[in-house]
């Protein structure tokens, strides 16, 4: 049922080769379909949703360290590049890779700091976080002006490339073709490492930690590790965001963010990759599908939740399964053919 | 006769050993008012299997945790082939060549049995770091090196049939064989095993006793902790009897099951 490590799915390297093809061209395709700047705007927050929830399933669908926390590394991620390039000059790119390798500096102590803590007590620890998190980007005005906002943050410089047309990110597919891009190389890097012994690796740890250790494994350090890749993601989102909407206020790192980001992991499928592409995709377009109840849309999506929780543990993926299961009995014996 | 006069008539029995490959002096454990074990020595030779046995409480399981690496001792020494263990943590006593298995079984369900036995070959990988991110000529390599290795082990405890099942859905006493095949996965030199045989059927134990001599026939040093006495008569070189987490006997099971002293623990004290 659960994918677990890379094994089980081994066998359906060609397989992936062409869906890969498939989400590229897709990606392609989606700005020319939306040309409008509503849809075109959700497109671009549909990616950067993409990567707060694999970021977050790698910590805790695979890790199975329960974070509750992934708002702050956002928010870290998206001051930290706002910051430094505003007040500090740093061009973009440079201040990027800062906010990254800061944000994941914060994921990787937070988990150093919580090594003894597990289940319910670490979702409170990496919460606590969270709230500190929020209250200081909230309090320190000399720095980050508070609930005022910073106003005015410049997309991404221009990109002139010799021969080609300038490309400029105040335009929205542009913008759309480089967040897409960048989260389709973060899905890449998270697919190969779980698909390699690490994917075994960190699901040991998630399902028996003294087990785990009994083989070897240093259940310490590979949650750091986990912790790292993911808050690093976070921040990836979070530079990108401030980046297009160009205004930063602490509010959009509030805690319920965190929590948004958690439901798109388990509506998508925790412990797969591409279950919580689909759950950040539903709960990006969701809502604002549903705008036209007015009101009401928020009962609407909570209904949606609660259902798929209650009768899809495995979340959209398991849906997937079992469709599959009862209609595509030909198509499941190809796979097993192709595994042997 | 109360337990600490049973240990004192039994403590002359205690052996002298020839070079020992794992031994330990005084070893203390406490857990709150319970002395879990209390100054436990043991001089385990290679090659040999060594049984530790005892009435339920005795503190074999706490023993074994503490020679692989799950506890700490309060007081004591522990060397393994000239390495001193105290105060090395649990994984990275692997590296050194000890495994073990668990008395509850702590297979990782959401894994297949190949998945299992691959989590477990954590620390003989052979992959340079990038080739996690881009998978190379190593990585394939290594996987199918690690593949083919896990079915072997898979063969060798009988398990090859179930290898793309989830470790979940396996029964009780296949699970106990996985746990096997996992810890050899590591390729240890001194093997834990805590009571392998619990819950398994005659025919299952009959399996597990035959696994157990052709891993001693390679040269793997071999402890076990184990209540079902036939077995531990039949493959043991040496016998460990604890009570109250003490030393009560140690000989060959012979001599164990003449002595009146284990008598007594295990049924009760007669005069």
């Amino acid at each position: 049922m659960s994918s677990g490590g890379g094994l089980a799915l081994a066998g359906q390297s060609g397989n992936r080769r062409w869906w890969l093809f498939v989400a590229a061209v897709v990606i392609a395709a989606l700005p020319l379909v939306f040309q409008d700047s509503y849809w075109r705007t959700n497109l671009i927050v549909c990616a950067i949703n993409i990567m707060l929830a694999i970021g977050l399933d790698f910590i805790l669908g695979y890790a199975g360290q329960l974070n509750l926390g992934h708002s702050a590394f956002y928010g870290i991620g998206a001051y930290a590049s706002t910051l430094l390039i505003m007040k500090l000059g740093v061009p973009f790119w440079m201040a990027f890779v800062c906010a990254v390798v800061l944000s994941g500096a914060a994921g990787m102590a937070l988990s150093i700091f919580a090594v003894r803590l597990r289940g319910h007590y670490l979702a409170i620890a990496s919460l606590g976080f969270a709230v500190i998190v929020h209250q200081v980007l909230l309090n320190w005005i000399s720095l980050t002006q508070g609930p005022l906002g910073i106003y005015a943050i410049k997309p991404p410089p221009d990109i002139a490339l010799p021969g080609l047309p300038v490309i400029s990110f105040g335009n929205t597919a542009n913008m759309f073709y480089l967040v897409a891009a960048f989260a389709f190389l973060f899905y890449l890097l998270l697919d190969q490492l779980v698909r390699s012994p690490i994917g075994e690796t960190l699901t040991a740890i998630r399902e028996d930690e003294v087990s785990a250790a009994s083989f070897g494994i240093n259940c310490t350090a590979w949650k750091v590790f986990a912790f790292g890749v993911g808050s690093a993601i976070a921040g990836a989102a979070g530079a990108f965001y401030a980046s297009f909407v160009g205004t930063l206020v602490p509010d959009a790192f509030i805690i319920t963010e965190s929590f948004t980001i958690l439901a798109m992991v388990i509506v998508g499928g925790m412990g797969t990759l591409i279950g919580p592409v689909w759950g950040a995709i539903l709960l990006t377009v969701l809502p604002e599908l549903l705008r036209g109840f007015g009101d009401l849309r928020l009962v609407l999506y909570g209904a949606a939740l609660t259902l798929v929780v209650l009768f899809l543990p495995g979340g959209l993926v398991q849906a997937v399964q079992i469709l599959r299961a009862r209609f595509g009995l030909l198509r499941t014996a190809g796979d097993a053919g192709m595994r042997r | 006769m109360t337990a600490p006069d049973r240990v004192a008539a039994a403590a002359q029995a205690r052996p002298a050993t020839a070079a020992a490959f794992f031994c330990s002096e005084g070893l203390h454990k406490r857990f709150g008012g319970v002395q879990a074990v209390r100054d436990i020595s043991l001089n385990i030779p290679h090659g040999s299997v060594f049984a530790i046995i005892g009435p339920n409480g005795a503190g074999k399981s706490t023993l074994l945790n503490l020679m692989s690496g799950l506890y700490q001792p309060d007081a004591g020494r522990m060397v393994f082939d000239g390495v001193d263990l105290v105060g090395v943590p649990a994984h990275k006593r692997v590296r050194l060549g000890l495994a073990r298995t668990f008395q509850k079984i702590r297979l990782f369900k959401q894994l297949s049995v190949l998945g299992n036995v691959i989590a477990a070959f954590h620390v003989h990988h052979d992959i340079p770091a990038w080739q996690y991110v881009v998978h190379g000529a190593a990585f394939a390599r290594d996987h199918a090196r690690c593949r083919a290795e896990a079915i072997n082990l898979l063969r060798f405890v009988g398990l090859e049939a179930r290898a793309s099942v989830l470790a979940a859905s396996l029964a009780y006493g296949e699970q106990r064989m996985l746990e096997l095949a996992r810890a050899l996965a590591t390729s240890p030199r001194l093997l834990m095993l805590d009571e392998p045989a619990a819950g398994l059927n005659a025919a299952e134990v009959e399996r597990l006793l035959e696994r157990i001599r052709l891993l001693r026939e390679r040269g793997m040093t071999i402890i076990v902790v184990e209540h079902n006495m036939d077995l531990v008569m039949k493959i043991s070189d040496r016998v460990l009897v604890m009570d109250y987490g003490q030393h009560l006997f140690a000989g060959t099971p012979a001599e164990v099951q003449a002595n009146p002293s284990v008598i007594a623990a295990y049924l009760g004290a007669m005069t």
